[in-house]
């Protein structure tokens, strides 16, 4: 009988969820009532249901337009989800073309006095603004929301760029109960579906063929002195592929404090364009390889032209490599002369944007003014030297072959085989090394000839960072040493972004930073300028309070401020990938001279400690001789990318090493 | 005849002086002004025209050379513009090093864009701005600009540094006032200056020469206090086509009350009969003042539109009430026309929000950034923050509290002082007990109390996700190691405003293990202090602008099978700077237990130069006796 009852009210709960009735302005007292999201208890707002229709339009005046539709209703739980009440939503116009946002209706539902209540968003909630030359935004805030509101609206996007469809969102930084997306497009347009490749969320989409009739009255004029106007009917037939999507209960994106660009996580539907096949007109081709991408930018985007042009430069280079006989000291003289002729303005971009010859003459350009620059000048000096295609961090990693999936472009020269990589926009850049927002995967070099190959844009050597402290305590056990540290690569390249042209009292201040009680001097630094050379740095330091003595011994930290205080993973678990700055190798050694008078009475214990099948590898190494006590301590992080899943292992590597930095030494009186 | 020869003297120098200063080369500099300086400005003068009481014209040129990446700030080639005031031409001029024109930039290559912050719904500000990339440094860019305005309430201030790392060769400053409408003016901290000035009726004429940069130093104070500054106003004026007269802040309010705030405060009916529902029973006005607060924070939300009167003018009240929402003038004059229909008085009340900064009691001008509302009741005046949907009532926290601010009646404006959260009431107290293990770890259930400004910097944790608070406590605790929580609860008392975390943690390593001994630092949750910089030659006076008070109690239960071997010497550190005590002693029946009494007071106050050295001293004696630890020894 107990199982019955459960059956009936199971059943019975089942048509409530199903009652729920989603057309604009049929909100339930149910919804507003509700406290919490049913699953997603943290949740400070749920979409309760989103639709999003794109299709298009034939209208005899303004020709074909795209549509989009957005109807969108939203549940506000508390303070926290106010912000799901203002909605932006942006335009783009090109000078001559806009895209129109309107039909925005909406409105705000709440129980007053245990009635359901709503309030109309007017025309003083709703406000246009031109952001800039491209971008139009429509701002509303929708009336009367207090917790518990339940909010929806609708709006139309018509847009006369009918070749490039919006990506359309599945998946919010809130839970979605349902989401309804239908994509309808004439045969016209050949789109090819992307899925988020780094979204792990993969919803099965409904695609089917629909065929369509597109009525329309055709006028002609006939006759030479009386004119006659017929109207005819005139239809065209043709098909529509329609893609649906129709889901319930859509988890939020996981919000991680350590993530930047969160929106690339999310699940979407991506549109690629591959042709366009008009009634009369031959098919247009817009598909691509990432070969027939890399040479149309190379034919079409100026790129050639630009690595071709010489003779602007010509009595310059001869003069400055006159002396220079050797390869690799023509190659320094040029890369160094183009970073010190030309400054990048801050702009991006695989095309030059003023032409190499106007950013030789004026030392300033974008990145393709500049490293186009160096690549003209490099093969007018004998390289073998090429342009490489990058998409830059900020850009993501391209899904599909498109001229939008390149954003940036760096120099190459082959040598033997090997591809050594340039990019003269950053100062501190050393041959074979690129700034962070181009070290993203892959690019794609192109070669004179218009043929093209990925090349590898992560670095593959570690950098080193090396660190020795030599030190001992005076009468009055104030610990007097000196540091020495080396190093090279990415981590040179880091420290000149960060401290070169830094005045030197300031850069001890910057020393003296979370060291404790101490005092640096004779600060030593060379080579800070010198790019691709190994930066060495002295001083001394006198430390304080960093020894206690209690009952006659003495407790110490001998790796004092060289150490990892503290777990740099503080979460508890992690959704999305980690990404290290590129390969690193850094290493502390301490050399301490035990105090006269006293003996070691306890000691760390030396340690190894695996990453992953070695990715990772922390040594802590401790010896005693006599009363030299020498401390190494090694880290060595060989890979860039670990996933989700290496996260708790990541988390218990350094975990480790800050409890081996941590350990104390005893020392007491012999 | 020697008046005459001098006001010449001037008209010769003022006329002419731009053709003199053209050499712009950046070794011409004074190696004076080099020190500290990451930019210098050579020329910039200002002439201010008052063509009529609403309109206004403004001629800037400004150049400056750039020394370093550092100084590209102080350029400044940019102005502002909306409906009511208009840029009428811009042009830049670049020169190299040797004060040899390389470029010109047009008015129509300035860039354009929209002011409207990710945070506003809507507001017309623009701005047109020159973006140029500097090559080599040192550059020179010479900024000239010509804007009008209708509005001439706000006469811009001259004030030659107003940077750090920016030193002046010259700066001058003109106000035109052909018309002889009645203005003041006030002179600050130009004692020290080479100053050259020429002021009439009808304007005003500054030129200094030679400033040295101000190198920026922690805790000192705000820099417009000790620069140089000539404040202007005029006593008849218009605010984006409204005309004004006044002359002092009564008048001032007064014409703010009328012009900007009357009769906005109208309601529907129904909210004001469910009001007197709510208020029905309530005793006094303090707690009918405290349920309209409440419905306000209940029923709207905080929403940036700048409308009305260039952005001055509060929506009217029944909007607010229709909309449920508002920018703080909006959600003030909401809260008063509520207050309003309960017969409780209060008065809107401008202010400068964030730092420290008074509006000027001498100097009445248009000022301030924010708004909120005082309400004068019987026993006390109570001061409500309008735009938080979270703040307590009664409680402004570190955003406005002790300043100077602009009341505004029906009689006028008045300069009253916000309550000031004295050293004893910024309170953090905690109290927790510490079980450790064998190896040095530990479970504790700590529960820790904040009041004062404490509680404004907290009690905005408990809306955050669950993942997010571990985070921020194990952040904040960088020092307890492999912080585990079963345990975080809050408990928010909005009426006495204390704010109580309650957790239960578990951690690893806190004690370090050296042979049979444990090293246990007694001072389970960090002494709070300043990290100063070493400074042997500091220049500017020492601020503390809030003082804290932390009682913290710690009780340690030992292991099984430890003893106490020894503990930290009992510290009582007091001085002008604030005081430390800090007493550990032995309890328990078996002696297992370790009970640690921590005070820890920083003071609030202003002190000399010179005494950055001793509080840099007081702050490493903090860390250094709080960083004390008990050794326990096993049996």
């Amino acid at each position: 009988m107990k199982h019955f009852y459960f059956f009936i009210i199971s059943l019975f709960s089942v048509c409530l969820l199903q009652a729920q009735d989603y057309k604009f302005g049929k909100v339930s007292e149910e919804e507003v009532l509700e406290k919490e999201h049913p699953e997603f208890k943290e949740a400070n707002a749920a979409i309760l249901f989103r639709e999003h229709r794109v299709y298009y339009d034939i209208q005899r005046n303004s020709g074909l337009r795209l549509i989009t539709e957005v109807h969108e209703r939203i549940k506000i739980y508390n303070k926290e989800g106010f912000d799901w009440a203002t909605k932006t939503i942006s335009a783009y116009q090109n000078g001559t073309e806009t895209e129109d946002i309107g039909s925005i209706k909406g409105y705000t539902y709440n129980m007053v006095d245990g009635k359901l209540v709503d309030e109309k968003l007017r025309k003083n909630g709703i406000f246009k603004e031109e952001a800039s030359k491209y971008s139009l935004k429509t701002k509303f805030t929708m009336p009367a929301v207090s917790e518990g509101s339940v909010i929806e609206y609708t709006y139309t996007i018509r847009s006369p760029f009918v070749t490039s469809i919006d990506d359309v969102p599945l998946q919010f930084e809130i839970p979605v109960n349902r989401l309804e997306a239908q994509v309808k497009i004439p045969e016209f347009f050949g789109f090819r579906m992307h899925y988020n490749p780094k979204s792990p969320i993969v919803f099965p989409i409904d695609k089917k063929r629909e065929s369509f009739t597109y009525n329309y009255t055709q006028k002609t004029r006939s006759g030479q002195r009386i004119v006659k106007t017929d109207y005819s009917q005139e239809s065209i037939d043709y098909m529509l592929d329609v893609y649906g999507f129709k889901r319930d209960n859509i988890p939020p994106l996981k919000k991680e404090i350590y993530v930047d660009y969160l929106q690339n996580y999310a699940a979407y539907l991506r549109w690629e364009l591959q042709y366009t096949k008009f009634p009369d007109s031959p098919i247009e081709n817009y598909s691509r390889t990432w070969e027939g991408v890399a040479k149309s930018i190379y034919n079409d985007a100026g790129l050639k032209q630009e690595v071709n042009r010489t003779n602007f430069f010509d009595t310059d280079l001869d003069q400055l490599l006159a002396e220079t006989k050797d390869r690799p000291g023509k190659l320094a003289k040029i890369f160094t002369y183009v970073k010190n002729k030309t400054t990048w303005n801050d702009f991006i971009g695989f095309q030059a944007e003023n032409g190499i010859k106007t950013a030789y003459k004026y030392g300033k350009g974008n990145t393709g003014d500049i490293n186009l620059l160096l690549v003209s000048m490099l093969r007018y000096a004998g390289f073998d030297a090429n342009p490489v295609l990058v998409s830059t961090k900020a850009h993501g990693i391209p899904i599909y072959p498109t001229r939008n999936g390149f954003n940036y472009v760096v120099a190459a020269i082959e040598d033997q085989g090997e591809i050594i990589l340039m990019d003269a926009t950053d100062k501190n850049v050393a041959i074979g090394e690129l700034p962070e927002r181009a070290m993203n995967w892959q690019g794609r070099i192109i070669r004179e000839d218009g043929s093209s190959d990925w090349v590898n844009l992560m670095p593959t050597v570690k950098s080193q960072n090396t660190t020795m402290l030599n030190m001992q305590f005076d009468e009055e056990m104030v610990l007097k040493g000196k540091s020495v540290r080396n190093i090279n690569g990415l981590h040179a390249k880091k420290f000149r972004d960060n401290y070169v042209g830094l005045a030197n009292e300031d850069y001890v201040q910057v020393l003296e930073k979370n060291k404790g009680n101490i005092v640096i001097s004779d600060v030593a630094i060379s080579n800070e300028k010198a790019i691709g050379e190994n930066i060495k740095q002295s001083y001394n330091f006198e430390l304080r309070d960093a020894m206690e003595v209690i009952n006659e011994k003495i407790y110490f930290k001998p790796m004092v401020f060289a150490g990892l205080n503290e777990n740099p993973f503080k979460g508890e678990e992690r959704s999305y990938p980690i990404f290290f700055d590129f390969p690193s190798s850094d290493s502390k050694t301490i050399n301490l001279l035990i105090p006269e008078g006293y003996e070691v009475e306890s000691l760390p214990e030396s340690a190894i400690v695996n990453l992953k099948n070695g990715e990772g590898v922390f040594k802590f190494v401790v010896s005693l001789n006599g009363r030299f006590l020498r401390i190494e301590s090694s880290l060595d992080m060989n890979n860039m990318v670990y996933t989700s899943l290496d996260y708790e292992g990541l988390k218990n590597f350094y975990g480790e090493m800050v409890n081996k930095h941590s350990e104390a030494i005893v020392l007491s009186k012999s | 005849m020697r008046k005459i020869l001098l006001a010449l003297f001037l008209f010769f120098q003022i006329g002419t002086s731009p053709i003199f200063s053209q050499d712009y080369a950046a070794f011409s500099i004074d190696p004076n002004l080099l020190s500290n300086a990451n930019a210098v400005l050579r020329n910039q003068s200002v002439e201010i025209s008052i063509l009529a009481l609403d309109k206004m014209r403004v001629k800037t040129k400004r150049v400056v050379t750039v020394l370093n990446e550092h100084g590209e700030q102080h350029v400044q080639a940019y102005d502002f513009y909306d409906e009511n005031s208009k840029i009428k031409s811009q042009e830049a001029i670049v020169y190299n090093s040797m004060g040899e024109e390389i470029e010109k930039i047009k008015e129509r290559e300035f860039d354009d864009r929209s002011l409207v912050g990710s945070n506003t719904l809507y507001s017309d500000n623009r701005l047109s701005y020159l973006n140029y990339t500097i090559k080599d440094y040192p550059i020179t860019i010479a900024y000239e600009s010509e804007v009008e305005t209708n509005s001439t309430i706000f006469i811009q201030p001259w004030k030659p540094l107003g940077n750090y790392n920016l030193s002046v060769e010259q700066s001058s400053y003109k106000l035109v006032n052909p018309k002889a409408i009645p203005f003041r003016f006030e002179e600050r901290n130009l004692e020290d200056l080479a100053l050259e000035k020429n002021n009439t009726t009808s304007g005003l004429y500054y030129k200094a020469e030679n400033i040295s940069a101000v190198e920026n130093e922690v805790l000192s104070p705000d820099l417009s206090t000790y620069t140089p500054q000539v404040l202007v106003a005029l006593n008849e004026f218009a605010l984006v086509g409204v005309e004004g007269k006044a002359a002092n802040w009564k008048e001032l309010g007064k014409w703010q009350y009328d012009f900007l705030l009357k009769e906005k405060t109208e309601l529907p009916q129904e909210t004001i009969l469910k009001l007197n529902e709510l208020t029905e029973n309530a005793k006094s006005d303090r707690e009918k003042a405290e349920i309209v607060y409440n419905y306000v924070q209940e029923n709207t939300r905080y929403i940036s539109v700048q409308l009305g009167i260039g952005g001055w003018e509060p929506m009217l009240a029944k909007d607010v009430d229709a909309l449920g929402y508002g920018d703080c003038k909006a959600l003030t004059n909401y809260t008063k026309a509520l207050l309003e229909s309960q017969n409780i008085p209060s008065y809107y009340t401008v202010v400068y929000g964030g730092d420290k900064t008074n509006i000027d009691p001498e100097f009445a001008s248009m000022q301030g950034n924010h708004v909120i509302l005082n309400l004068p009741l019987a026993e006390e005046d109570v001061w409500l923050e309008c735009a938080s949907q979270s703040n307590p009532f009664n409680y402004l926290g570190d955003f406005t509290d002790d300043r100077k601010v602009l009341k505004i009646t029906p009689e006028g404006g008045e300069i009253i002082s916000t309550p000031n959260y004295a050293t004893a009431l910024n309170l953090r107290e905690s109290n927790v007990e510490i079980q450790l293990d064998e190896s040095g770890g530990f479970s504790a259930r700590i529960t820790r109390k904040n009041s004062g400004i404490p509680y404004g910097n907290i009690y905005g944790i408990k809306n955050q996700k669950k993942d997010h608070q571990k985070i921020y406590y194990r952040e904040n605790w960088g020092h307890l190691k492999e912080l585990e929580f079963s345990k975080i609860a809050f408990e928010n008392n909005r009426d006495s405003i204390v704010f109580t975390e309650k957790l239960e943690v578990k951690g690893t390593k806190l004690a370090s293990k050296a042979g049979n001994r444990l090293l246990l630092p007694v001072n389970f949750l960090q002494a709070k202090t300043f990290s100063l910089p070493r400074n042997e030659s500091r220049k500017l006076p020492l601020v503390i602008e809030r003082g804290e008070t932390y009682k913290d109690y710690f009780q340690f239960k030992l292991p099984a099978g430890y003893k106490i071997e020894s503990i930290p010497e009992p510290v009582t550190i007091e001085n002008e700077f604030g005081k430390l005590i800090l007493k550990t002693s032995i309890a328990g029946i078996d002696e297992t237990e370790l009970k640690v009494e921590r005070l820890l007071v920083l003071n609030e106050g202003n002190w000399e130069n010179s005494a950055y050295i001793a509080y840099r001293e007081f702050m490493n004696q903090i860390k250094s006796y709080t960083n004390q630890k008990a050794v326990l020894v096993s049996n």
